[in-house]
């Protein structure tokens, strides 16, 4: 037995072995100790591994924190969005395929006047994405709401911030791979589902050349109302999200926010029929400003103008304090 | 500036409006493991922050790792490991997931990271508990996580602020005998904030002091002990006129009781004294040089500033006890 060799658990019983524990060496001239493994009373032996592999660049950094927030949604290890709203965003996804759905079954048993009904059009269009009853009174807000509740204010509560800015991250990539995590997982909703719709009553209907290339701009203008209504529910999500260290005041404030600012302005107009007070309510100016581009009757009395610099102003405002509340988010403490 | 030395910041400022946070820091850190220390509002957040890159130095320059802290905060960053005092971690998550994530965002590959994670817990003593929420987690099994976190890109520096706050005896120990393998088997360097003398003198070789923005002191710890060499004895009898006799001899004398400390003043110090004792009829039962503690220099430091604190925890660990301690009004401040 060499000075190398160590006796363990695991070494067979031999009698040589015996021999070497019992007197220390095979011969006189050389000397062999049994050597412990780890020292006495330690449960593992502590080496440290050195890494010799290089970081990515920026992209990937970014791309780890979109990916964080947007897997967390379907894949454990990820962000860990609660159980409900997991559960709201199944529904809504589900209740925003009804158009979808019906499109399918009527195109298919072939009946052309419930298929008007439900088939792509401007109004559909329309209704899809910025429709009141039920989408933008209960589905859009909600899945808003519990998607922006903790994206920015649980950082604060945590201390996690300091896990971002302790690394090569800068505050506008941060807040920017937020932002869009939260606002693809709204657009796969509304948006994808209105791809969906579209694409179905092509496939189902047997569309042609001529009606694709006859409804594609409309179905364009739609998407971008769809972005439009996405940003701004984002923007003004994430800003309330950035002022609190909950999750709860963040969705509940911008539900109040969206509806209250809504109902007061419906208010207004049944008592002094002025519509100009829908102004002040997000998803009012979007509303207007879609009608407008997509060519339904617009409900306003107002130009629709004014709504699009309402919405340019709120996205700008919440943006504006989301950047100041983000930028004195802390590293050492919060 | 020297390659050796992985800080080194020459008449650093930062200023918020009137108020000083860092004064013309002069710091030096060499390779190994150092020691900050300072009172609560010291300036060793801001000293972080600085050299981290996240805020700009009003006048002065630096560099870490051979990077400029002005300009190359990410680069920086990239090659640092920090440590954060306060929870820093998302309690719903796995531990192994948590840590594989904060590796994603120093821009390691999934894969990579996920390998990365798992020998990191290892490294910190969690390798049976990595697949457990970190809710679960007692706070000596947080920390070592956050370690775990900080550790996982294999970083040239590890910035370790009150690593060991907050634990119980055997999380703390295992947190130091960590922090010091990484700086003698794994060759890496460790900054450590602390207000516990003992933990820093346990893995430190080096301290750097900072008060109210200003540099104390810094140095090897042995050497700054130096300053502070004192030759205890034990007396019988005729206690004070010995003291009144070593203070007329010129000699610095503290004293409890029967027990002196006499400040070593040259080599015939030892002559002095018994000089003394001859005179007066003390007798000398017991005489040797006293090996001062990181604790007495720190106190010897902070007396030389002209304070009276009776030890490192009230001005360290307690904000109040740290928020009366001013410079006096010869000093510029408002009284002590």
């Amino acid at each position: 037995m060499t000075e190398d060799e160590t006796i363990d658990a695991s070494m067979p019983v031999t009698g040589q072995s015996r021999m070497d524990a019992a007197w220390g060496s095979e011969s006189s001239e050389q000397a062999s100790v049994a050597q412990p493994v780890a020292q006495t009373g330690q449960v593992f032996e502590q080496v440290y591994v050195p890494w010799e592999g290089s970081l990515n660049p920026r992209w990937m950094r970014n791309w780890a924190i979109f990916r964080h927030h947007v897997l967390g949604i379907v894949r454990k290890g990820h962000r860990p969005w609660g159980v409900p709203t997991k559960l709201v965003l199944i529904f809504v996804l589900i209740a925003s395929m009804t158009d979808v759905a019906l499109t399918l079954l009527f195109a298919v048993i072939g009946e052309p006047s419930l298929y008007e009904l439900w088939g792509v059009g401007r109004n559909n269009l329309y209704g899809h994405i910025l429709g009141f009853f039920p989408r933008n009174m209960l589905y859009y807000p909600l899945v808003a709401a519990l998607l922006v509740g903790g994206v920015i204010s649980e950082d604060r509560s945590n201390g996690t911030s300091a896990l971002y800015f302790s690394r090569p991250i800068n505050r506008f990539d941060y807040v920017g791979m937020k932002y869009l995590a939260v606002a693809t997982i709204q657009a796969f909703i509304i948006i994808g589902t209105l791809f969906l719709y579209y694409f179905v009553d092509i496939l189902a209907m047997g569309r042609g050349w001529a009606w694709i290339l006859d409804t594609f701009p409309l179905f364009l203008t739609t998407v971008f109302c769809g972005l439009l209504l996405v940003m701004t529910y984002t923007s003004i999500g994430l800003a309330l999200s950035s002022v609190s260290r909950g999750k709860f005041f963040p969705g509940i404030a911008l539900l109040a926010l969206l509806l209250g600012t809504k109902t007061l302005a419906a208010i207004v107009e049944g008592l002094f029929d002025r519509s100009i007070l829908y102004l002040i309510s997000p998803y009012d100016s979007v509303a207007h400003v879609g009608q407008a581009l997509i060519g339904t009757n617009v409900v306003y009395d107002h130009p629709w103008i004014w709504s699009l610099a309402s919405v340019v102003a709120i996205n700008a405002v919440s943006l504006y304090v989301l950047s100041v509340r983000v930028s004195s988010m802390e590293v050492t403490r919060e | 500036m020297a390659s050796d030395l992985i800080i080194e910041t020459n008449e650093l400022t930062k200023s918020y409006g009137p108020h000083v946070a860092l004064d013309k820091l002069s710091i030096k850190v060499e390779q190994g493991a150092t020691g900050l220390l300072g009172p609560n509002g010291a300036g060793k957040s801001t000293f972080f922050k600085t050299i981290l890159g996240l805020i700009q130095a009003t006048s002065g320059e630096g560099k870490v790792l051979g990077h400029d802290i002005r300009t190359e905060g990410l680069a920086i960053r990239s090659k640092i490991g920090y440590m954060p005092e306060y929870d820093a971690l998302d309690e719903n998550m796995d531990a192994i997931h948590q840590v594989r994530y904060s590796g994603e965002l120093l821009g390691m590959n999934p894969v990579v990271a996920m390998s990365r994670a798992h020998t990191a817990m290892e490294y910190v003593g969690l390798g049976e508990l990595r697949y457990r929420p970190i809710s679960s987690f007692s706070t000596g099994m947080k920390q070592a996580t956050k370690l775990a976190c900080s550790i996982i890109h294999d970083p040239q520096l590890i910035i370790a602020d009150e690593p060991s706050n907050g634990l119980d005896a055997d999380s703390r120990e295992a947190m130091l005998v960590t922090l010091s393998n990484m700086v003698h088997s794994g060759n890496r360097s460790v900054l450590m904030a602390s207000h516990l003398m003992d933990d820093v003198e346990r893995v430190c070789q080096n301290i750097v002091l900072l008060h109210k923005g200003k540099l104390a002191a810094q140095g090897r710890i042995e050497d700054l002990k130096a300053i502070d060499r004192e030759i205890e004895i034990h007396v019988w009898g005729m206690a004070s006129e010995l003291e009144q006799a070593l203070g007329k001899e010129g000699l610095e004398v503290r004293r409890e009781g029967r027990m002196m400390r006499i400040r070593h003043d040259g080599e015939k110090t030892t002559h002095r004294i018994l000089k003394c004792a001859a005179e007066t009829g003390a007798q000398i039962r017991r005489m040797h040089e006293y090996e001062a503690s990181l604790e007495d220099l720190f106190i010897v430091i902070m007396e030389r500033f002209g304070y009276g604190v009776k030890s490192s925890e009230d001005l360290l660990a307690s904000p109040a006890e740290a928020r009366k301690v001013d410079a006096p009004e010869s000093m510029g401040g408002s009284g002590a």
